[in-house]
């Protein structure tokens, strides 16, 4: 049998400080928080900060990301034309970053949110081990897409030589900061007990032949 | 530990809020991701394709279009085009100057330019060049235009005044050529245009707006371009313009005296370009009064657009020269036709002879006047008209041929100097030549005497000369030459005798030999008896060495 678990003893852990705490109390003894057994509509926000996201990925994938201009030569690239300078330069180390940075992590992270979502509110089920890694391959990377962000800030603030050279920042770089905030809101938002409650009562209807409770 | 009754429905409710904030998120990030994308779409505005013969300096993606220096678009794409004559550039204009494309709108290609009236697009040199485009007037939207080579002089936009001028030639007048009022630049001649079919040349040009009102129905324009020299019955005339005019060609234009300015001209006037200020000047004669005048000598020198004067003040023009006038063959004199301007006469007068009834011309030509050739410059030969009244004249009277009136004329010029020259020559016929002719001989008598006396004075003159030759022929004249070399020989040997080896000589240098040794001798005594003086008395003292003394004075 399974160990008890705190939600079946009502028991919430605090949002705040941490302290383990009787969800019938209202609000921490230790940190007055409001506690809550699970985070408040949890799939619903990280849904819809998804969606954000996804809404602003086709602007920052489509806009120009930065405008370089070079003795008047002005030059807007979007990220993906970015990438195929680097590599037709033959900086392939750099366009694979680039690319992994700013095209593939944004899009995995969304993918794997989704799908999270998807397996806590039972739309798919996949095994537990699956579920773990990818909502742990979603932390670890996560906090890495805003490379580019950065990469476009630093240059904008450095490289300003007037007319010899001037990088300013395209409308796709704020639309691609909107990506990666959204999606870390979204990674924070979502309660990854949900996916582990989702597990149980799965595993209880398949013993006891009841349907999940909704 | 609380006791583990499950509580756990509370949360339950939870998942029945439908709706969350949370959900503004989304639709805010799809709002702003989609204003984004219709900004960046929006922002991109139309492709205007132009042609140019050369791409010369543009370059894809950098070469900016300006409409009035102000940027309107950048060149996207330069391709050859499939003809390979020409080049097509994909111009993207920016999303407020789509309204600039339309028909008739004006691309050209500003580079560094020199020419004879500017310096332009000297800017370029560092900026590269761009392209500068010009709206134009017809609202059509159009995106397919032919670039020109040449800026066009004046902006289209620019208010003005736009007229047509016609000229028989184009002489150095090209676009761009200034247009002066009083010296004063208040235009310029945008194109011109060969008109084959009417066989002359028709300018477009711009007066600016600040001086529209200088060009009237009644204004005329002339070319001013280069040194003009002329010569005519005024004589010569050299007339220089401005150096940038002469350089690069230039129109004037004025309204001439006593000419009513008439209705301001409208654009799209046509007027007509006058080679030269006189002319254009001239060109103001209404030659409503025409009379014919038949000479009776010749006309060489009298052309065409001659003036007419009146002792001296033009009053009209030759008009025509031909002997189509003459009805008659047989008749030999010159018809003359000339137009008298009334303008230029006093009122009165120019209606005394409009008016047919009037007799005032036939009084005129009673009391004398008549018409004459004169010489209006002996250098040129070229001749005028002149009326006058000549009171001597024969009697005439007005004429009529065809629907002419004809002035009787007299003849003048070559034909008045041929009458003064007989008279001349009468006057030679009358002089007392006989007279004068005698004595001119009774003077050459007189010489003639004279010319006798001075040859009996040389003869006397002939005589003497004869005497003194007698006394150089005499002998004993001619013995003086051997007499003076007899004594010159004595006087050479008592020469001889005083000379080095004669014997006076000698007896001198003996003579002076003594001289010498006795002041010597005087010379001793004269020491010895300074040294001692007693010596004198006493006599020289014999001492064995004597001892030897400077002598006193060195």
């Amino acid at each position: 049998m399974t160990p008890p678990r705190a939600i079946h003893r009502a028991i919430a852990s605090c949002h705040t400080c941490g302290l383990a705490s009787p969800v019938s109390l209202g609000k921490c003894p230790r940190c007055h928080s409001t506690l809550h057994l699970r985070k408040s509509n949890s799939i619903q926000r990280t849904l819809a900060f998804l969606i954000a996201a996804s809404a602003l990925y086709i602007p920052a994938n489509i806009l120009p990301i930065m405008v370089v201009a070079e003795f008047g030569d002005v030059l807007a690239s979007t990220i993906l034309e970015g990438v195929a300078i680097f590599w037709r330069k033959g900086d392939y180390p750099i366009a694979l970053v680039i690319f992994i940075a700013s095209i593939l992590i944004p899009v995995l992270k969304i993918i794997a949110l989704f799908w999270l979502c998807a397996a806590a509110s039972g739309k798919v089920h996949p095994s537990p081990a699956a579920l773990g890694r990818v909502y742990w391959i979603t932390e670890l990377v996560g906090r890495w897409s805003m490379v580019d962000v950065f990469v476009v800030a630093v240059l904008v603030a450095l490289v300003q030589l007037g007319a010899l050279m001037t990088i300013t920042p395209g409308p796709a770089a704020l639309a691609f900061a909107g990506v990666v905030v959204f999606t870390m809101f979204a990674a924070m938002s979502f309660d990854p007990r949900l996916l582990w409650d989702r597990l149980e009562s799965l595993e209880k209807t398949k013993t006891s032949g009841n349907p999940p409770a909704p | 530990m609380t006791d583990p009754s499950p509580p756990a429905p509370s949360p339950e409710i939870r998942t029945a809020q439908r709706w969350n904030i949370v959900w503004v998120v989304p639709i805010l990030a799809i709002l702003i991701g989609g204003w984004l994308i219709y900004q960046n779409v929006s922002s991109v505005g139309p492709v205007a394709r132009v042609r140019f013969d050369t791409a010369d300096g543009i370059a894809a993606g950098k070469t900016e279009v300006r409409c009035r220096s102000v940027r309107v678009g950048t060149v996207e794409e330069v391709e050859l085009a499939p003809d390979l004559n020409s080049v097509l550039v994909h111009i993207r204009m920016d999303p407020h100057a789509e309204n600039l494309l339309r028909r008739g709108s004006r691309f050209w290609v500003v580079r560094p330019r020199v020419s004879g009236t500017d310096i332009s697009g000297l800017g370029t040199l560092i900026t590269g060049a761009y392209i500068e485009m010009e709206p134009g007037t017809s609202p059509e939207p159009w995106t397919k235009f032919r670039g020109r080579e040449t800026p066009p002089t004046t902006n289209r936009s620019i208010p003005g005044l736009r007229f047509t001028l016609n000229a028989d030639d184009a002489g150095s007048l090209t676009a761009g050529s200034p247009i002066y009022y009083l010296g004063f630049e208040v235009g310029r001649i945008e194109t011109r245009k060969l008109d084959l079919a009417q066989n002359r040349v028709v300018y477009e040009a711009f007066i600016k707006e600040n001086y529209r009102s200088l060009v009237t129905e009644s204004t005329r324009f002339w070319n001013t371009s280069g040194i003009d020299i002329s010569a005519g019955a005024d004589g010569f005339r050299v007339r220089t313009p401005s150096f940038q005019a002469m350089v690069s060609g230039g129109i004037s234009f004025g309204l001439p005296d006593g000419l009513p300015p008439g209705k301001a001209a409208t654009d799209d006037a046509v007027f007509t370009l006058f080679p030269d200020e006189s002319s254009a000047r001239s060109s103001t004669f209404n030659p409503s009064l025409r009379f014919l005048l038949l000479f009776n000598q010749s006309v060489r020198g009298l052309v065409k657009d001659a003036p007419v004067e009146f002792r001296g003040i033009r009053i009209g023009r030759v008009a025509d020269i031909s002997f189509n006038y003459l009805p008659s063959s047989l008749d030999q004199r010159i018809p003359v036709l000339i137009e008298i301007d009334p303008a230029l006469l006093r009122s009165e007068t120019a209606n005394n002879l409009s008016n047919i009834e009037s007799t005032f011309l036939s009084d005129a030509v009673a009391n004398g006047l008549r018409a004459s050739l004169k010489t209006g410059s002996y250098l040129t030969g070229a001749l005028f008209v002149d009326l006058d009244y000549y009171e001597d004249s024969p009697p005439a009277e007005l004429g009529t041929i065809g629907e002419l009136t004809t002035v009787p004329t007299v003849s003048s010029g070559f034909a008045q100097l041929e009458a003064k020259l007989s008279a001349i020559l009468e006057k030679f016929q009358q002089l007392p030549l006989d007279e004068t002719l005698t004595k001119f001989t009774t003077a050459a008598d007189e010489s003639a005497k004279t010319i006798a006396e001075a040859r009996n004075t040389l003869k006397e003159i002939e005589s003497v000369a004869q005497s003194a030759r007698e006394i150089l022929d005499d002998p004993q004249f001619k013995a003086i030459p051997g007499d003076l070399r007899k004594t010159l020989d004595q006087l050479n040997t008592s020469i001889a005798s005083i000379g080095p080896n004669g014997p006076m000589q000698g007896d001198l240098l003996r003579t002076l030999d003594e001289l010498r040794a006795s002041l010597r001798s005087i010379k001793t005594l004269t020491n010895s008896l300074e040294e001692k003086p007693n010596s004198l008395l006493f006599g020289r003292e014999s001492s064995g060495n004597p001892t030897p003394r400077a002598p006193r004075g060195r």
